[in-house]
């Protein structure tokens, strides 16, 4: 199965450091702890203590499910600049391998929300005409995500053939 | 009220030149027949008084006629100056329109960018002899450019100089000859629409329905009834009606379609735009030996994709395949080599130098073809399931439309082998001069066979209604 995902060529996947997955863990932390703080108080309110307390423990079965797979999710991501496309891989549950021809590429971003300008990551997005393939390179330090981006600009301009 | 007239840079829209009948479209200021203000105004008017009417009913109706008269009045006064002031114009290779009147909007299109050109002719302006231009962009929905309410004549100039200032030539070029490619007999058309798993059903259910009806004297089951009428007035009445008097022809601008007959459309899909071709043949259609074209162009997004996806509506399977040919030149469809992937799934694929082709469906076969120069993206996935399985799939990415390229449920390393197999043709067939831009003097810079159209292009070649292949 490793082998169907592997790097092209000669090239090797550049990895991404573990600042995303402390992305993840901080969102997911977030979103688990609103969940599981507000439904214990609704159901405390409720006068349920029982199934109060089932249901923190489910939440926090569940973070930690997440913070373990954040770490999965960071180290499944990689891409690689072959000679006239770009590939990236990701996914932990679906693993995808996804080939960008550099001539395909109509956009190319750099966008980086609050909690990544903390963390000093940005993520890189490549859109071609065909929106269905999700393409673009996340948790990157944001120096590299800049080279990146106009690494790929400019290769999508010398690659150009139109839509 | 009058809208900013030099805010915009625009010209001062002097009286627009009388379009006479032989008169070329390529210079001057036009804008719609003066027929549409009354249109617009008899719409709001007519929408006013279906919402509002009923309640000002119950102040009397002298209300009614007063409020109407002035909704007339107001809306002639909107009407009147964004009509004078909703410009168009060809500026050599641009479109340049002038539009709206609070909001003044001004689009400078380069013709050379276009996706499709069609004219529309819906019944009600047929009867005025009117028609709209729509030209499409790839810019997903609503970047179409509408010109609504032009004479028909003018319409149809305006369409060819598009055109050729698409292809790269100057605007007063005549039209590229056509050779016909495909008349759809309207019996065809009616048998293949009825022939059909869906509707024979439909049909059936409707006649126990009825049958029911009358021997129980039940109301009750009309009710039932209304879904199935619904569902045979969209899949059955509306491409029967869509489609009636089709006709298909080929000419070095594109592939040209006409069809219909409450709403006459024309139809010109330039080479090159076509993203993807799918044929598709029902269960039934089968044993008819017949089949559907749907393409996927760039302009066609969204809700007007169901509209224009057709190239084909029925044809016999023969047919549809060299329409695939004429699309995709120097390929042939039938002789890629396809691999099955023995799952449950039948899915077979296969890739060659042009094209990647995929055909999937026990029942209702569906044969997907994408030139390898085309691909956006590809990608190889693999879920929870698979990933134990040892499998992954295939996706072949295109623009927006019907087709969606897929070699699913492969062996792992077999997938992989194919997806490189991709990404090595694609590689190799996307060459800077593979663009389709301009396509006429493109010809001519790539040095082959140019087909100069003042001189009158040689149709003889494969005239004919079976060019031979």
């Amino acid at each position: 199965m490793d082998d169907a995902f592997t790097a092209p060529g000669d090239t090797t996947w550049q990895r991404i450091p573990t600042a995303l997955a402390w992305y993840r863990r901080l969102v997911t932390g977030a979103g688990c702890l609103a969940l599981g703080a507000g439904g214990a108080l609704l159901l405390l309110l409720w006068g349920k203590p029982v199934l109060a307390g089932v249901w923190a423990a489910l939440v926090l079965v569940a973070a930690a499910v997440l913070w373990f797979l954040a770490g999965r999710f960071q180290r499944s991501w990689g891409y690689a600049e072959a000679t006239a496309e770009l590939y990236l891989t990701y996914g932990v549950l679906v693993r995808q391998l996804v080939v960008v021809p550099y001539g395909r590429m109509q956009v190319v971003d750099v966008t980086a929300d609050l909690l990544e300008q903390a963390l000093g990551i940005a993520t890189v997005r490549v859109r071609t005409a065909a929106s269905t393939a999700d393409t673009r390179v996340v948790g990157l330090p944001l120096a590299d995500a800049v080279q990146l981006r106009d690494r790929l600009a400019a290769r999508s301009e010398s690659f150009s053939t139109g839509l | 009220m009058l809208p900013p007239r030099y805010a915009w840079g625009a010209p001062p829209p002097g009286p627009p030149r009388k379009p006479d009948p032989d008169g070329d479209v390529t210079t001057g200021v036009f804008r719609s027949h003066w027929l549409v203000i009354p249109f617009q105004v008899l719409a709001v008017t007519l929408v006013f008084v279906a919402l509002i009417g009923p309640i000002l009913i119950s102040f009397g109706y002298a209300w009614v006629l007063l409020l109407g008269v002035s909704v007339v009045f107001g809306s002639l006064a909107y009407a009147l100056p964004a009509w004078w002031y909703g410009t168009f114009g060809l500026r050599e290779d641009h479109l340049v329109v002038h539009s709206g009147l609070v909001l003044r909007s001004s689009r400078e299109i380069p013709l050379s960018r276009l996706q499709a050109v069609d004219v529309v002719q819906p019944l009600l302006m047929q009867v005025f002899g009117l028609a709209e231009l729509r030209i499409e962009l790839a810019g997903g929905d609503g970047s179409a450019i509408r010109l609504r309410c032009l004479r028909r004549g003018v319409a149809e100039r305006l369409r060819v100089a598009v055109l050729a200032h698409a292809a790269g030539l100057p605007g007063r070029s005549p039209e590229a000859p056509e050779w016909p490619f495909y008349r759809l007999p309207f019996l065809l058309l009616l048998g293949a629409l009825t022939f059909r798993v869906p509707v024979l059903l439909c049909f059936i259910l409707l006649l126990l329905l009825a049958t029911a009806f009358v021997v129980f004297l039940e109301p009750g089951v009309l009710g039932g009834a209304v879904p199935l009428v619904l569902g045979l007035l969209r899949y059955y009445w509306g491409p029967l009606a869509r489609y009636t008097d089709f006709y298909a022809s080929l000419s070095s601008d594109g592939l040209r379609l006409r069809y219909g007959m409450f709403q006459r459309r024309m139809q010109t899909v330039p080479p090159g735009r076509v993203q993807a071709v799918r044929v598709v043949e029902p269960l039934l259609w089968r044993a008819l030996g017949v089949a559907r074209v749907e393409a996927t162009v760039a302009g066609y997004a969204g809700a007007r994709q169901g509209d224009s996806a057709d190239l084909l509506p029925v044809a016999p399977r023969g047919r549809a395949f060299s329409l695939v040919n004429e699309l995709f030149p120097e390929s042939e469809a039938s002789s890629v080599p396809l691999v099955d992937n023995r799952g449950l799934m039948s899915n077979a694929a296969g890739v060659d130098e042009r094209l990647f082709v995929s055909v999937r469906g026990r029942f209702c076969r569906v044969t997907e073809i994408v030139p390898v120069e085309r691909m956006q993206t590809l990608r190889l996935s693999s879920g929870p399931l698979a990933q134990l399985r040892g499998r992954a799939t295939v996706d072949v990415d295109t623009p927006p439309g019907p087709v969606t390229g897929r070699a699913s449920d492969r062996a792992a390393d077999e997938g992989r082998r194919f997806l490189d197999a991709l990404v090595e043709y694609g590689r190799r067939a996307r060459v800077p001069s593979a663009g389709t831009e301009r396509w006429a003097t493109r010809a001519t810079m790539r040095g082959e066979s140019v087909t100069n159209r003042d001189e009158g292009e040689e149709p003889e070649v494969r005239s004919g209604d079976t060019p031979e292949r």
